[in-house]
């Protein structure tokens, strides 16, 4: 075995967290380098590098896994920088795409819809139909295809994405076009939406299939590139790529399937969660992660994430299985405003990087969610003197005073509370939203909390939903890099069946589960996973007859299917319906929509240090300590350097707990203690927090 | 620190913070509704609307995706409170759909529960959406001969669906034997019953936590506010009177017979009066509007322009008065028929609402967008095995432009405001005996402006199945009713609709009944939006850009835009363009 390494490319920051064999981890930042993000990540390895006395060639020598989260698809989507990308569709449906199914989100406002993917003069169509039960009516012309791909290289295409109706029911159309474009535009990416997301409702597969399209060159040029200078080194360990839904999988892989990394960043978070989680034998959490703008939420249930194929990337739906992350704009730098009622209101508005927060002191002027916790007192610029923030304590105030205090007629204390509390309401709201909107209680969650300011709120948040436990991990600055490094190769596939229930055929519906089982081994095998370390998830989407959205039931067994099965699956869909929906209709009948799978390529998981326990006095920790406003008045909070702290160290609150890029606050009904791994448990104070911790395994 | 100012501020953040909670409700309501429905009117298109009422029957909040619908809950839900009044129990859940005992129009049923807590009502969880079928002679509730309100559907009038949390079996057994698709009926009522109890389980969550009173005062502040805000928008529009008029196609019995909706807006210190008192008399097929109807519409033209955001409740309404005389086409009298309101004479309604303002803000207005104009259809599928009921929601025409912006492609009809979404084409073939051949963009279809309206829709369809029954309805298939430009804008072209039967092509016209057989092919051409500003005034770049994406012709380039453009190398020829733009 050798070293493991997670790299999280984030937008600001590019983490590392080093892992050995023993469980010792070093965590390393460097500046991201936008431009060719390559470049921040090999100074990153070069300082871990320098940290281990040896060369950085040396040094990857003894690199055995390099997973590495990349948010170079998201931010081309988000720019609109992807590949000059062309869509061939059916004959008479040119426009399906673009439609985005009619809909105006912000029904009262007047906008420009968000800008196309593919402009119309890049949609191509081609003569053909497939029935709705696969019979060819109208055979390809292959003309048609032609034409098209001499329309594209004129056009200088880079990408072509193709999604034809009906395609997953009868797929010789679509793979007849791709032996067309391979001679035709022999280097040109191609996208099919039968290997992308064979499944039912078009412009979900539409849009899904020409996103692959659209981030495919940029995905593919980044990883030769990284390939490359990985090879020049020698390097010859593995390079595994962050998946949206949650698992790894090798380069070639990511390369076909680029919409998958569209996520890759955020979904190491809930994976992270699973991991510190781990050390407690907790399997029921909600991770959540404040950034500067925004704030992510994601349910573990049972120690797996939640999943979801209802996701969007800069409005285009995206209808691959991906990492249910709701996400609203509540963060740092989020803004707080009056509207025109004269109500309070926090975000989504954000002051972003630049110029930021007033307290910043870069030019910003609006009162900020981190104003707030300046002028409550939770954030001192004393404690940040080694920080690269000087914090202006009188810009906040003057920024919270001017645009809330004054408006509302209330003192600068009030009004920045008034924020803090309207802040954490709205975070609350988000966590109810994966939660008890999805059918689960909170309180029987634990809160684990990444980020640097996230730790400021958690303890608000726990208290407004009653949740009993914060677990917030030392590293939580390096959140998601942990997550990566700790999840398995995972691919999912899905086929759309959509029969009613009396005419499922249970052999046909195992040679389709045998069909996608046999295409995941393969691509397991071609990424190195050994026979043994493969595991198979079946799952099926099932609804009402007539209904139109299903709910996903998992399908017991090794995908032999018998009448037996079924069975099981219906008991389990009324029983899923019924919690989620306040009702079910045991007498109804029901249909088959989609058969799903998800494959696993089990990986090494490092261990985590365990600590010898020290006594509970935290005293050797204590800073001093300051007023800061909670619950209406001043407390004086007991101030402790956080890396001081031992584990078993128990501190009271009121404190706050500091650390270079972390401030944890403790209110005053809450405590804190320093773990065996050395992160901390926050928990309402006069519990024991053994039991606790038991109960909520 | 002063107490008093403290105890202000106190109540200002919680009042913030009940207040997002409430809303958040709301759409807990809709999500519920949007994922367990059958029928696709609901589940793929949308439409229907939530909300909540406190114990005096005022709207608190709502979610609606049909905004049409937006004024139409208050009605029903007093009419119901009203008539059980003292005979109301934990557990009872109530119905309706009679137009006029407090419904907007027969086939959005009211399904409304009221939320107890420690033995007393504090809330009303309430949805109401589109049934697939309310019986009658109409498709899909939708019956262009109809001459009075029996021959629309049958009438339910407030009454219980459960009673202290059994169902009245009596009353569910008499509802779905009256109707034609009793297997998407049932299914849609278990739908928003689920609906409106998941809301009242988390209204009764919120009760726990915050406690009536401080509740009640959190909600008198946030209508407050929301009056502040109407009051703030209206004081936007100079004070007068405003008049305009929108004619409605005809009213399905008399088909030459246009029918004006005359709206006189008066803005002064106390609000807006929308007075309609010079519209025509009721009609005698089924256009006539109910109250909830007219109001809701006047609201919906004012949040889509002024008021887009001012947070809808009762506190909005409060400044907000509508007059529509009884006997007349935006307020029937019993028992006129009234089904086709919500479409038809909505969209007249909103489009006079929104000329009578555009004489004093013309900025805050769209151009007219594409009216609604396609079928209902209801029949047997013989490759299910089993009836069908739909609405060909596809046929989406343009959004009207506005200044600064072209309007949008494919999003209409205005009473949806762009909530309505489209139906998957596979799912629907799944469902219907229909093979969809072609549905996508209308070139040429918008009016052309500096900036112009969204495209409308191609949608053409071949029936594989006979005896199928269908109601075509709607409207803007006249010149007279087009949409229409502003500030110098083009109106757009009529749709134009052709059902293709083996030996003949028919045209085919608002509130009309047809049959469907085996290899007929139906025809929808829906029109663009109108456009907004001289369409000379089109920047080069925007109009060429169609001419690349096919929007426009090269044609239309020239004689609405004066832009000049080469169809072989799309390069634009800006002599001949100068030359027909006036600036050689």
């Amino acid at each position: 075995m050798g070293l493991r390494i997670g790299v999280d490319v984030g937008g600001t920051f590019t983490d590392f967290l080093v892992t050995d064999d023993d469980g010792n981890a070093e965590i390393y930042k460097t500046s991201t380098t936008p431009g060719d993000p390559t470049i921040g990540l090999f100074c990153g390895l070069e300082k871990a590098a320098v940290h281990h006395g040896l060369s950085l060639d040396d040094f990857l020598s003894q690199v055995q896994t390099i997973v590495h989260g990349t948010t170079i698809t998201t931010n081309a989507t988000l720019t609109g920088d992807g590949a000059v990308t062309g869509f061939i569709t059916t004959k008479g449906f040119r426009d399906v795409l673009n439609m985005r199914r009619g809909l105006k989100e912000r029904q009262f406002e007047k906008y420009a819809p968000p800008p196309a993917l593919v402009p119309r003069r890049r949609i191509q169509v081609v003569d053909e139909r497939i029935t709705v039960n696969g019979e060819v009516v109208t055979p390809l012309n292959e003309d048609d295809v032609r034409t098209a791909a001499a329309y594209f290289r004129k056009q200088n295409v880079e990408a072509i994405a193709v999604s034809l109706l009906w395609s997953f029911r009868n797929p010789i159309h679509e793979q007849r076009i791709r032996e067309i474009l391979e001679q035709e535009l022999p280097d040109v990416y191609l996208s099919l939406s039968t290997d992308v997301l064979p499944q039912i409702r078009v412009y979900e597969r539409n849009s899904t299939t020409a996103l692959n399209a659209y981030v495919g060159p940029v995905l593919t040029r980044y990883l030769t590139r990284l390939q490359d200078e990985l090879r020049q080194r020698d390097y010859t360990g593995k390079l595994l790529i962050m998946q949206s839904n949650g698992g790894v999988m090798s380069p070639q892989v990511a390369q076909r399937f680029a919409s998958n990394t569209l996520l890759s960043g955020p979904a190491g978070a809930p994976m992270a969660g699973i991991f510190y989680g781990e050390t407690h034998g907790f399997r029921n959490m909600i991770t959540v992660d404040m950034g500067g703008t925004s704030f992510d939420v994601a349910l573990i249930k049972d120690a797996q994430p939640t999943v979801t194929t209802e996701g969007t990337i800069g409005e285009h739906r995206i209808a691959s299985p991906i990492l249910d992350i709701h996400t609203i704009g509540a963060g740092g730098g989020s803004i707080a405003w009056i509207d025109s009622g004269g109500l309070l209101a926090v975000g989504p508005k954000s002051a972003g990087a630049e110029p930021g927060p007033a307290c910043y002191g870069r030019g910003g002027t609006q009162a900020t969610v981190t104003d707030a916790q300046v002028v409550l007192g939770y954030l001192d610029p004393a404690f940040f003197e080694k920080g690269e923030l000087q914090f202006d304590v009188d810009a906040a105030g003057n920024a919270i005073t001017e645009h809330i205090a004054q408006p509302l007629k209330m003192d600068l204390v009030t009004a920045a509370d008034g924020i803090y509390q309207l802040v954490n309401n709205n975070m609350a709201a988000a966590l109810g939203v994966v939660s008890v909107q999805r059918g689960y209680d909170p309180r029987e969650f634990v809160l684990v909390v990444a980020g640097g300011a996230g730790p400021i709120h958690a303890a608000a948040i726990a208290r407004e939903l009653g949740i009993p436990l914060i677990l917030i991990p030392r590293e939580s600055s390096v959140f998601c890099a942990a997550g990566m490094l700790i999840s398995d190769l995972k691919h999912d596939y899905v086929h759309t069946y959509a029969r009613e229930f009396d005419q499922v055929d249970v052999a046909e519906v195992q040679a389709l589960f045998a069909r996608m089982v046999a295409t995941a081994r393969e691509t397991l095998e071609s990424e190195g996973v050994p026979e043994g370390k493969m595991e198979i998830n079946y799952s099926a989407d099932l609804r009402y007859v007539g209904q139109f959205n299903e709910v996903e039931v998992g399908v017991p067994g090794d995908g032999n299917i018998s009448a037996e099965t079924l069975t099981r699956m219906v008991q389990a869909f009324h029983a899923r319906h019924d919690g989620l929906y306040g009702y079910s209709m045991q007498e109804s009948p029901l249909e088959l929509i989609n058969l799903r799978i998800t494959a696993y390529g089990k990986t090494f998981k490092p261990k985590q240090e365990r600590y010898p326990r020290s006594d509970t006095d935290p005293t050797h920790a204590r800073l001093g300590s300051r007023k800061a406003w909670f619950d209406g008045k001043f407390n004086e909070f007991a101030v402790y350097d956080g890396l001081q702290l031992l584990n078993g160290n128990h501190v009271e609150g009121p404190a706050i707990v500091v650390q270079p890029t972390t401030t944890i606050l403790v209110p005053p009904d809450f405590d804190l203690i320093c773990d065996d791994y050395q992160n901390y448990l926050v928990f309402t104070k006069g519990k024991d927090i053994n039991e606790l911790c038991k109960a909520l395994q | 620190m002063d107490a008093k100012v403290k105890n202000t501020h106190i109540d200002s953040i919680k009042v913030s913070v009940i207040g997002n909670r409430l809303d958040a409700i709301s759409k807990e309501i809709g999500q519920t509704m949007l994922r367990t429905s059958r029928s696709p009117i609901f589940s793929e298109a949308r439409d229907f609307v939530t909300g909540i009422f406190d114990s005096q029957l005022r709207l608190v909040a709502q979610t609606a995706y049909i905004p049409v619908l937006m004024g139409a809950l208050p009605y029903a839900v007093r009419s119901i409170a009203e008539t059980f009044a003292g005979d109301i129990e934990d557990g009872d859940i109530f119905i309706l759909n009679d137009p006029y005992h407090g419904n907007n129009h027969p086939p959005d049923i009211t399904i409304a529960k009221p939320v107890f807590f420690n033995g007393e009502i504090h809330f009303w969880s309430a949805a109401k959406g589109h049934h697939a079928d309310v019986g009658g002679g109409g498709v899909a509730g939708y019956n262009p001969r109809a001459r009075s309100i029996w021959e629309e559907c049958i009438r339910i009038p407030p009454a219980k669906l459960y009673m202290a949390g059994k169902p009245n079996k009596a009353l569910w057994d008499t509802i779905l034997l009256n109707v034609h698709l009793p297997f998407l009926v049932e299914g849609d009522l278990h739908c928003e019953v689920g609906a409106v109890t998941i809301g009242g389980r988390s209204l009764v969550a919120l009760l726990e936590k915050y406690g009536v009173d401080l509740l009640n005062t959190a909600i008198e502040e946030i209508f407050a506010a929301s009056e502040r805000q109407m009051c703030a928008v209206i004081r936007e529009v100079p004070n007068g009177v405003f008049k305009a008029e929108r004619l409605i196609d005809h009213d399905g019995i008399n088909k030459d017979k246009m029918i004006a909706v005359r709206v006189s807006m008066r803005v002064d210190d106390e609000g807006i009066t929308f007075d309609f008192s010079d519209s025509d008399p009721q009609a005698e097929g089924y256009i006539n509007s109910t109250m909830p109807n007219t109001a809701s519409s006047c609201f919906l033209a004012l949040f889509t322009s002024i008021g887009s955001e001012v947070r809808f409740n009762e506190g909005a309404l409060r400044k907000l008065h509508v007059i529509a005389p009884i006997g007349s086409i935006v307020n029937a009298a019993e028992p006129a028929p009234v089904t086709g309101c919500t479409i038809a004479t909505a969209q007249a309604i909103i489009e006079a609402v929104w000329l009578a303002l555009s004489q004093s803000v013309p900025d805050k207005v769209d151009a007219g967008w594409s009216r609604w104009c396609g079928p209902a259809s209801m029949g047997f599928n013989p490759r299910t095995g089993r009836m069908f009921g739909d609405i060909h929601f596809m046929c989406k025409g343009g959004g009207g432009a506005s200044k600064g912006l072209d309007g949008w492609e494919h999003l209409g009809t205005v009473v949806c405001a762009g909530g309505l979404r489209a139906p998957d084409p596979e799912l629907h073939e799944l469902i219907n005996p229909y093979t969809v051949l072609q549905y996508e963009y209308w070139p040429d279809s918008a009016g052309a402006g500096q900036w112009r309206g969204g495209v409308g829709t191609i949608y053409r369809w071949r029936v594989e199945a006979d005896d199928i029954a269908v109601a075509n309805f709607g409207g803007g298939n006249r010149p007279e009713t087009v949409p229409f430009g502003l500030a110098g804008g083009k109106s757009a072209p009529p749709h134009e609709l052709y059902l293709r039967k083996r030996d003949e092509v028919i045209d085919v016209d608002v509130e009309s009944i047809y049959s469907y057989d085996s290899g007929d092919v139906f025809e929808i051409y829906e029109s663009g939006g109108g456009g907004y500003g001289n369409p000379r005034k089109r920047e080069l770049e925007r109009v060429r850009d169609d001419v690349m994406d096919g929007l426009v012709s090269v044609d239309r380039a020239r004689d609405d835009y004066g832009v000049v453009i080469d169809p072989e190398t799309w390069e634009i020829d800006h002599a001949a363009t100068g030359k027909l733009r006036g600036l050689a």
